[in-house]
């Protein structure tokens, strides 16, 4: 492990960002080209070497505790890694790593790119506190920061679009984030600590009656973030007018950190207030609604932004159902919900890039101009749908096993349904773009250029492997698995010392 | 002191109609400003203690900690609350340069009238 590995991969994203305006101006006075692109990646890989340092230590069982200013954990804030954490913190950054390369020609026809990449190293930088951090007032103030720069990055291109779903965004968002300041109140005035695993120790089993209310305000802020489905409303709005690696992004990285933050602080703090059941009721609605509600789309990132909804359903099953089965399935599902969720989002960005437009009336007949990006496309809907062999089946056929395990024969049956229903709509998607007439202004698209193509392609290949080779994914997990279930660990490796 | 408590609750409620209920960008905007100070005065509220002195350990206490640790307030909410604000400054400036641009786009202010995303 790098030393201070975990509070270096919070800063690293933070300074660089800062320094962000000042290469622009660098390189414009020098005359360098793309020095601003060159240094988003650099940096983000150097975060990826940061992250992928702690992997030997955390995979071996051990917990890692790193204590801000030498404080003991219940008084000082501490940043605590184990396996969860580090299976979130790997897929965000290996999705800014790939979106980083991804834009360098998707956003080459922007001005300001400036203000673009600093917003993109402060959502990573947000992101990874969010990740790495054991206290609940610092996850706070973590996921505002990433939450403004979401906001700033959707009204990114300033357009009537973007402003619309930027604001629409915000004031939904900003809701849900003082909640989860109201919540970390309540909780700071009921029990007196800010710590995590000081929190898990002092309900030890038995949660008063009162923090009823901290649990719903934060399953509501949590649930904003994620899009769960009563708080979906500014997705697809925000998702379409975004900029495609910003949606991208958002549903690959940011998703899985509202995601990793619902498990850490409403299930394994709140567990034993049968908060499973609840997620997994809500899972279900989730799929359902943001199945049928794919279907009727026009417009491509809508489409991809409803049928995120619908996945993340999947996922608060998995989780929600609570059996080491269960929980594994969500977690394999999350991962694999990042990979072909951000792929196909790169692909309705390239097709944007190359025609201009992503409404699916407007578009067919792409085949022969786009092979390869078809073929990802493909592999992508394949995957989402649960088509083996692809890794989609392997993550959903877990979930299936583990609900019919449970004795829950409706859940997997409801979940079977709606995989035949994404098949379906992803299946018109294809249709209407890739195959069918072709508009005649269309005969000139070009194939997506060759540095887009690479991440694209990168993911689709993960896909077929972790489709092919299940067992990578599920060994993977399962320190991440591990560590949700065995909440003890946590608490004695992070209290260690007192 | 249970005032500060009811106080901070109304704020919140009065922040939350105004969030949801309000046909103006910057009413709502306003809206989110009193919600954020109701959750504030809440956390102050946490840890004052009537008659206490200010947290900071000087001179002649060191001799007398634990009477110290009896009067002075609770520092920690303190803190929370100043980040929080800086926070918050941040999400209102945000919220006011897209306000300024949506009216400069849609001409209104009123949010049921920015919707042409649906189609």
């Amino acid at each position: 492990m790098i030393p201070h590995a975990p509070i270096l991969a919070i800063l690293l994203p933070l300074f660089a960002a800062f320094l962000m305006p000042v290469v622009g101006i660098l390189a414009r006075r020098r005359g360098i080209k793309r020095a601003r692109e060159w240094f988003a990646i650099a940096a983000v890989l150097a975060e990826l070497v940061i992250v992928a340092s702690m992997l030997p230590a955390v995979v071996g069982g051990q917990v890692l505790v790193y204590q801000l200013g030498g404080w003991q954990p219940p008084w000082g804030i501490n940043l605590a890694i184990d396996g969860l954490n580090l299976l979130v913190a790997l897929i965000v950054v290996g999705i800014s790593a790939l979106v980083a390369i991804y834009s360098f020609v998707y956003m080459e026809r922007d001005t300001g790119l400036d203000q673009y990449y600093t917003l993109f190293l402060l959502i990573l930088a947000g992101m990874m506190g969010v990740t790495l951090t054991g206290d609940i007032f610092n996850l706070y103030v973590f996921f505002e920061i990433m939450c403004i720069s979401s906001y700033a990055l959707v009204a990114f291109r300033r357009n009537w679009q973007s402003i619309e779903a930027s604001i629409k965004y915000m004031i939904v968002s900003s809701l849900g984030t003082s909640f989860i300041l109201l919540s970390v109140a309540l909780l700071f005035g009921q029990v007196g600590s800010l710590n995590i695993g000081d929190l898990m120790q002092k309900f030890g089993g038995v949660v008063p009656s009162t923090l009823i209310v901290p649990l719903g305000l934060f399953m509501t802020g949590f649930g904003i973030k994620i899009a769960m489905v009563p708080l979906h409303m500014w997705q697809p709005d925000a998702y379409q007018a975004a900029p495609s690696a910003v949606a991208a992004l958002f549903s690959g990285a940011t998703t899985t950190v509202g995601i990793y933050a619902m498990v850490r602080v409403v299930y394994m703090l709140f567990g034993i207030l049968g908060v499973g059941m609840i997620l997994a009721g809500l899972g279900l609605v989730s799929m359902v609604l943001g199945a049928f509600m794919a279907l009727v789309q026009r417009d491509l990132k809508r489409l991809l932004a409803y049928s995120g909804i619908c996945q993340l359903g999947y996922i608060l099953l998995g989780i929600g159902l609570g059996t080491t089965l269960g929980i594994q399935g969500g977690l394999f599902h999350l991962f694999n919900n990042a990979i072909y969720k951000t792929m196909l989002f790169m692909i309705a960005g390239t097709i944007i890039y190359q025609v201009g437009t992503s409404n699916m009336d407007k578009l067919g007949g792409l085949w022969n101009n786009m092979p390869v990006t078809a073929m990802a496309f493909m592999i992508g809907a394949l995957a989402i749908s649960g088509v083996p062999p692809m890794n989609g089946f392997a993550s959903k056929w877990t979930i299936y096993v583990a609900g019919i395990e449970e004795g829950q024969y409706v859940f997997t049956i409801i979940a079977l349904v709606v995989s035949a229903l994404t098949l379906a709509y992803f299946l018109k998607a294809f249709n209407s773009i890739f195959l069918g007439q072709r508009p005649k202004h269309l005969k000139n698209v070009k194939e997506t250029p060759i540095s887009m193509l690479i991440p694209i392609l990168l993911l689709a290949a993960l896909c077929l492997v972790f489709g092919v080779l299940p067992h990578l994914g599920i060994e993977l997990v399962r320190p991440a698995q591990e560590a949700v279930m065995n909440s003890g660990g946590y608490i004695s490796a992070v209290l260690g010392g007192v | 002191m249970d005032l500060n408590y009811i106080f901070a609750m109304l704020l919140v409620a009065l922040g939350i109609y105004c969030l949801l209920l309000k046909r103006n960008l910057i009413k709502i905007i306003i809206g989110l400003a009193v919600l954020t100070d109701g959750i504030h005065l809440f956390l102050i509220s946490i840890g004052y203690r009537l008659g206490g002195t200010a947290p900071i350990v000087s001179g002649e206490m060191f001799s007398d900690l634990p009477g110290f640790a009896a009067h002075a307030v609770d520092p920690v909410p303190q803190a929370l609350v100043l980040t929080s604000i800086v926070i918050n400054i941040c999400i209102l400036a945000l919220a006011l340069s897209l306000a300024i641009y949506a009216y400069r786009h849609y001409g209104t202010l009123d949010p049921s009238k920015i919707r042409r995303l649906k189609e």
